[in-house]
């Protein structure tokens, strides 16, 4: 399976950001980053107010992904999905519902807050302001490499079921002593993947998965959803700035792998 | 593409033990769904759901979960050990946190995905690691969508699916908190449905590729012919009234079926008899089936909707339904919705062909749709 990564975008402590920035990605330790309407769209929008604290980092970073892949715009329809691994997902949410719950013996429950114990509530959110009609979902793995999500939504593209398909991570500061060891950053990192290129030009490079399941990018072992973010900002390993992939990029030949 | 068979299967619902029992209540007609006894319900807008008889945590820190999957698995043959690992579910061990929050014992290692995974997994002894999929009440269906991709692209040589979701109070509360539970058993489809009712169950699936299965003896319960899965980017808990994510997701599984419309004899809808839902459902099946709907069903009001675990506990039943060429009552139903009268029946139903369409939607707007086939080995 191959497919061209068109976008990356994230948020870390370290802020928000996207590959075609040239700013550089770092995943330092620390709180992440309070998001605002304001740091993301520039017109009022009431439904990012409601929005929990993990919908709002999910959302924030396929924005900066759309907007890395030049697919930002609002309102039309579109064959895009999203597959998104976590392993705490919305956690933080289902104890702040659970905080309204228990006093009053459930009479005070807030319909709001239940309406975001589904960790997936976010790819809907984005479904919505961006239109997207693919497939979405969320996945779970022992796996801390985490790009299952990504070899699931090269699937999908294969498949046919999507123009484009976000793939990524997304994950809160445990908020629970000791659940999962090691811990999982606080983070979240989409990539935008498709066949052909996007319309912000020339992709980062091919991402592809052989036949025992490794990950490689523009042919060199990726080990980690991380790493891969850093790979497609330093395709030589030494820092250089963003260089577009020059490789042979028609997917329509045969794989090697 | 490859033919991918169900193998072998395995529920534990509010009606029974094992998809003959459940079955049997189906076709007698009877309702799971009475007075939920766990917690107190006296704050919340309803008093009932379809609990599993007897399901207790299985330690003073632990979650019903556990018992219930125990149940359920105890339920299936060998199963392969290649096989990939697939479960879905809303809120998995959600009593487990709701004992942490009360200052209870609580088993807060339980608590993320990754370690039903490998609990599952050393039980059925596979030698892989396994995904969790969340995705509202479409979790099943897409997990069980996401193995026959997986066996049909060759990319697993077989899969097994565990699908569960608990009767919680975090659960309960929520849904009376957004007004959606009807005041007694819920009633697909009918003029008079009021909300939904909330359910609990698992159900386990064994898919493999035809020829393997054919190589190695096992049963053909079903094929999964056919799968679509689409968002309607409409509405965080409400479905798009025109149905049009539920009208890709059919037509994109009929597509990869290869099938026409006119050759799904029977429907298992989602059903879950709120307002809008079922109007949604019934407008997209108008759309894909040009106005002639096949015969459609819902057992939500029999075994109350089970989120996360709905959709692979319908897949059993359906494949049954197929065997026996009869589709269940829709319990709960006295009069029909308005345009849906000689379509849905609260008595059983002949199926008049070998195909099956059954769909989910859940919040954030996902809907997705399984074609099923009728199995030789029953």
């Amino acid at each position: 399976m191959r497919a061209l990564i068109n976008g990356i975008g994230w948020v870390t402590a370290a802020g928000l950001g996207r590959g075609r920035q040239r700013l550089g990605f770092s995943r330092p330790a620390g709180p992440l980053p309070k998001l605002s309407r304001r740091m993301l769209f520039a017109e009022p929008d009431q439904r990012f107010g409601r929005l929990d604290e993990y919908s709002r980092l999910g959302l924030a970073a396929i924005t900066m992904t759309l907007r890395d892949a030049g697919m930002a715009e609002d309102g039309q329809k579109r064959p895009v999905g999203v597959i998104a691994a976590t392993t705490h997902g919305c956690l933080t949410t289902d104890l702040a519902y659970l905080d309204t719950m228990i006093p009053h013996n459930g009479a005070m429950a807030s319909p709001n807050l239940f309406a975001y114990t589904l960790p997936n509530c976010f790819l809907g959110e984005a479904a919505i302001r961006f239109g997207f009609t693919g497939p979405g979902f969320i996945i779970q793995e022992p796996d801390p490499a985490g790009y299952t999500c990504l070899s699931l939504a090269m699937a999908v593209l294969g498949d046919g079921d999507a123009q484009t398909m976000l793939a990524g991570v997304c994950d809160l500061s445990q908020t629970i002593p000791a659940t999962v060891e090691p811990q999982p950053p606080a983070a979240a990192v989409f990539f935008a993947l498709g066949l052909v290129p996007g319309p912000a030009g020339p992709p980062y490079g091919v991402l592809q998965f052989d036949s025992t399941g490794s990950l490689s990018f523009m042919g060199q072992r990726v080990t980690g959803i991380f790493d891969l973010v850093q790979a497609c900002l330093h395709p030589a390993g030494h820092g250089s700035p963003v260089r577009r992939a020059t490789v042979d990029l028609n997917l329509s030949t045969p794989e090697s792998g | 593409m490859t033919d991918v068979w169900i193998t072998d299967m395995a529920v534990v619902t509010g009606l029974g033990d094992s998809l003959a029992t459940t079955w049997q209540g189906l076709m007698q007609g009877r309702s799971a769904i009475g007075p939920v006894t766990r917690f107190s319900t006296d704050r919340y807008t309803t008093h009932v759901a379809a609990c599993v008889n007897g399901l207790e945590p299985e330690s003073p820190d632990g979650s019903r979960l556990w018992p219930l999957l125990d149940q359920t698995l105890a339920g299936l043959g060998p199963v392969p050990s290649d096989a990939l690992l697939l479960t879905a579910t809303t809120k998995g061990p959600i009593d487990i946190l709701e004992n942490l929050r009360r200052g209870r014992p609580a088993d807060t290692q339980a608590l993320p995905m990754a370690s039903w995974l490998a609990r599952i997994s050393r039980r059925l002894g596979l030698t892989t690691g396994g995904i969790n999929i969340s995705a509202a009440c479409a979790s099943s269906t897409i997990a069980v969508a996401q193995g026959a991709a997986a066996i049909g692209a060759g990319r697993a040589g077989a899969a097994v699916i565990c699908c569960m979701d608990l009767v919680s109070e975090f659960v309960f509360s929520g849904f009376s908190a957004l007004q959606a539970l009807s005041p007694a058993a819920c009633r697909p489809f009918d003029r008079d449905r009021a909300g939904l009712s909330l359910g609990e169950g698992a159900a386990a699936l064994v898919l493999m590729p035809a020829e393997r299965a054919r190589r190695e003896g096992q049963r053909h319960l079903g094929s999964v012919l056919g799968w679509g899965m689409a968002n309607d980017a409409a509405h965080i808990t409400a479905p798009a009234r025109d149905g049009c994510g539920l009208i890709q997701a059919c037509r994109q599984a009929l597509a990869r079926a290869g099938l026409e419309a006119p050759m799904v004899a029977a429907i298992g809808a989602h059903g879950t008899g709120t307002v809008y839902n079922d109007l949604m459902e019934l407008t997209a099946f108008r759309a894909v089936f040009d106005g002639r709907i096949p015969p459609l069903h819902s057992i939500k009001g029999a075994l109350g909707h089970s989120l996360g675990a709905a959709g692979g506990i319908e897949v059993a039943v359906g494949l049954k339904a197929l065997a026996e060429r009869t589709a269940p009552p829709t319990v709960g139903l006295c009069q029909p919705v308005d345009g849906a009268e000689g379509l849905i029946q609260a008595a059983p139903v002949t199926i008049a062909g070998d195909c099956l369409l059954r769909s989910n939607s859940g919040f954030g707007g996902i809907n997705a749709v399984l074609i099923l086939g009728r199995g030789a080995d029953w």
